[in-house]
């Protein structure tokens, strides 16, 4: 090693500087994105809008938090935006046309969506299957098991006790981020304080020296799956709510905001890395990119440009920082 | 080894150089938006800074059209999405007039074209976006009839004057203050008189789907029912799915020759991006006499129509769908009344009057 240099960037020494970005990086873009939008578009810094995005994310929310599972093992959900269709359909022939009772009827769609997760962990982890394919296939398995349920006709959901799910609050509080806020917890939780998720770690950093040290990886694959599909149900039953309406169109595309919300957050592809609190700032920034170039009213025609370019940028500027591979 | 540190502290500026260009966007406009940024905060408590040299803004804050107070009149646009020929035009459409509005000093803000991605999810959002902007008029083209439904009712609740144009949502009639649109049964209806017309003798038809569940999907297919039931010379093969998409009317129309071959007489798509498609592979496959038709009467379809590679496309004027909206927005403005349903007719357009619709 050469004469150690001493440089300093922005006045503090250039390690600590990068020790700093490194863990808080994707926070310090987030902020200066709050501080940026809210000098532009004065409607943007009211708690209001506040409140609203954290509703409007509390769907991909869920979905990001089971992605973040399975791609920590090291695989993908592609199958989360099909299961929001099932559970959809499920309840809407449930609740409307069998006038079942919703929360009974929010359990049965639940329990689809978390059978759908299992299966596939299930063919990832019994047969090494990739992935990728897998859930490729269910998608394409559940999404027609709604049509086949839905007839492919939308099935208005006039119940108000279920159109509560979405509507009602908390004090000013919609009960949708208080179910992010306790899912969030228990992911958390569950992902840094458990035995499963030092074993989700794990089974994504190295395979080999996981079974080797008696970690079980088809129980550790399976878990993550069936999360991931249990999450993804409850997205179900707040977009559902939300829209009042069950089709088995919906959720088309919403695994690669999911997936982005993910990587912003400092997911790694190659497995074994990820941190929930990385992920809760992706998941916040892929919501205000939405709603802030929308109120500042960036045509709409750039606006994915920029998202895709905010998300490359973002997540190059933590890889460096933190001189991470893949 | 230096130069490796040397490399990675260049590597590290441009890192930085690039994420200072990724936040660019955002940058750039604060640059030119400081003076009414500056101006309105200590003029707020006064007036509505910006509006006040307009000598007609005050007189505007009058009439019923600022529904908040804000003494400023704001219009929202939600589309259905950017990306379908047939939705493409009426945005650019949208985009001319409200930009020549706001110009002009008739509105002091539009939100611009709000991307709502087929998605009535992403269409509640931009709702809650356009009250957060203070809107008063908001034109809203539903991805769904009743999934969409609730961006609808949450604009009304908040007072807004919500206009929904091309396809109703099922609260539209109780909560919105105008309609502007088309009858899509009846544009089922025209599919199949088209094609009843063209082969007297009746045969073997497919029909090709929209995205199933799609309001559009659902009406255009009950007109085109109702009409074939009491046409007994006619038996259908069968509904495909297309999902609205080209490509898959095209497979749809190949894979039916293949079964059915001369017995296939035409082919009806909720569509005619998927018409078209489907009429050229029959085209391709040497099969001009099967009759192909669809809903739209996009910009390849009319030619096609014109060069007489296809019989007939029924069009719907989307552009035209828009402009009524606006007529509504001008008279509420002006203080007029308008007429709470506007329906803009669907139009059969066939080689004699192709011109007129042909850009």
């Amino acid at each position: 090693m050469a004469v150690k240099e001493e440089k300093k960037v922005l006045g503090v020494d250039r390690d600590k500087f990068r020790m700093f970005m490194g863990k808080y990086g994707i926070g310090v873009v987030l902020f200066i994105m709050i501080i940026v939008i809210s000098i532009m578009e004065p409607a943007f810094r009211s708690a209001k809008n506040f409140i609203n995005v954290a509703t409007q994310v509390s769907i991909n929310g869920m979905i990001s938090y089971g992605m973040c599972l399975v791609i920590t093992t090291g695989g993908i959900d592609l199958s989360v935006g099909a299961q929001l269709a099932l559970v959809s359909c499920i309840l809407g022939q449930f609740i409307t046309n069998f006038g079942v009772n919703p929360f009974l009827a929010c359990l049965i769609a639940l329990l689809a969506s978390t059978a759908f997760g299992f299966l596939n962990g299930f063919f990832v982890a019994r047969f090494n299957m990739f992935p990728f394919v897998v859930t490729l296939s269910t998608q394409l398995i559940i999404r027609g098991l709604a049509q086949v349920i839905s007839g492919g006709n939308a099935i208005p959901l006039t119940s108000e006790t279920f159109q509560h799910i979405y509507s009602s609050k908390v004090g000013p509080i919609p009960l949708p981020i208080v179910i992010l806020f306790v899912v969030t917890v228990i992911v958390y939780i569950m992902l840094h304080w458990t035995k499963f998720g030092r074993y989700i770690f794990a089974v994504g950093g190295n395979v080999h020296a996981a079974i080797a040290s008696g970690v079980s990886e088809f129980w550790t694959k399976v878990g993550a799956y069936t999360i991931s599909g249990l999450l993804a149900g409850i997205a179900g039953i707040i977009f559902t709510a939300k829209t009042s309406s069950a089709q088995s169109n919906i959720g088309i595309g919403y695994e690669t905001d999911a997936v982005a919300a993910c990587v912003l957050g400092g997911t790694s592809f190659a497995g074994g890395v990820a941190t929930i609190p990385g992920v809760v700032m992706g998941i916040f920034i892929i919501g205000f990119i939405y709603n802030g170039m929308n109120l500042i009213g960036i045509e709409s025609y750039y606006q994915s440009m920029t998202k895709g370019a905010v998300i490359i940028g973002a997540v190059l500027l933590d890889m460096v920082l933190n001189r991470k591979k893949g | 080894m230096k130069n490796m540190k040397k490399g990675l502290a260049l590597l590290l500026a441009g890192i930085m150089v690039l994420g200072m260009t990724a936040c660019g966007a955002k940058e750039e406009t604060p640059a030119a938006a400081p003076e009414p940024a500056k101006t309105e905060a200590p003029a707020k408590a006064e007036t509505p800074a910006p509006a006040a040299t307009d000598a007609a803004a005050p007189a505007d804050s009058a009439i019923p059209a600022d529904v908040n107070g804000d003494g400023k009149i704001t219009i929202g646009y939600i589309s259905k999405n950017l990306v379908d020929p047939f939705h493409a035009p009426i945005n650019a459409a949208a985009q001319e007039i409200f930009d020549q509005m706001k110009k002009d000093g008739k509105i002091d803000d539009w939100t611009g074209i709000l991307d709502g991605e087929t998605d009535p999810n992403k269409q509640i959002d931009r709702a809650d976006e356009c009250i957060t902007k203070n809107c008063d008029m908001v034109i809203i083209l539903p991805a769904e009839a009743t999934a969409s439904d609730p961006a609808v009712t949450k604009m009304a609740d908040a007072g807004i004057h919500v206009i929904v144009v091309n396809s109703k949502t099922d609260s539209t009639d109780k909560v919105a203050v105008s309609y502007c649109g088309s009858d899509d049964v009846y544009a089922g209806e025209l599919l199949a008189k088209w094609v009843i017309e063209q082969v007297p003798d009746g045969g073997k038809y497919a029909h090709c789907q929209g995205i199933i569940g799609n309001s559009a999907q659902i009406q255009r297919g009950e007109g085109l029912a109702n009409t074939m039931k009491d046409h007994p010379e006619f038996e259908s093969v069968g509904d495909f799915p297309c999902d609205w998409a080209a490509d898959k009317a095209a497979n749809v129309a190949t894979d039916m020759m293949n079964k059915y071959g001369d017995d296939l007489k035409a082919i009806i798509c909720d569509n005619d991006d998927m018409s078209s498609a489907a009429q050229r592979a029959c085209n391709d496959a040497g099969r001009k006499d099967i009759v192909c038709v669809g809903v739209d009467g996009n910009q390849k379809p009319l030619e096609m129509v014109k060069a007489g590679e296809m019989g007939a496309t029924v069009l719907q004027d989307g552009v035209g769908q828009v402009k009524a909206a606006v007529s509504v927005i001008d008279a509420i403005i002006a203080g007029q009344s308008f007429e709470k349903e506007n329906i803009v007719p669907f139009v059969l357009v066939t080689k004699d009057n192709v011109d007129q619709y042909l850009k």
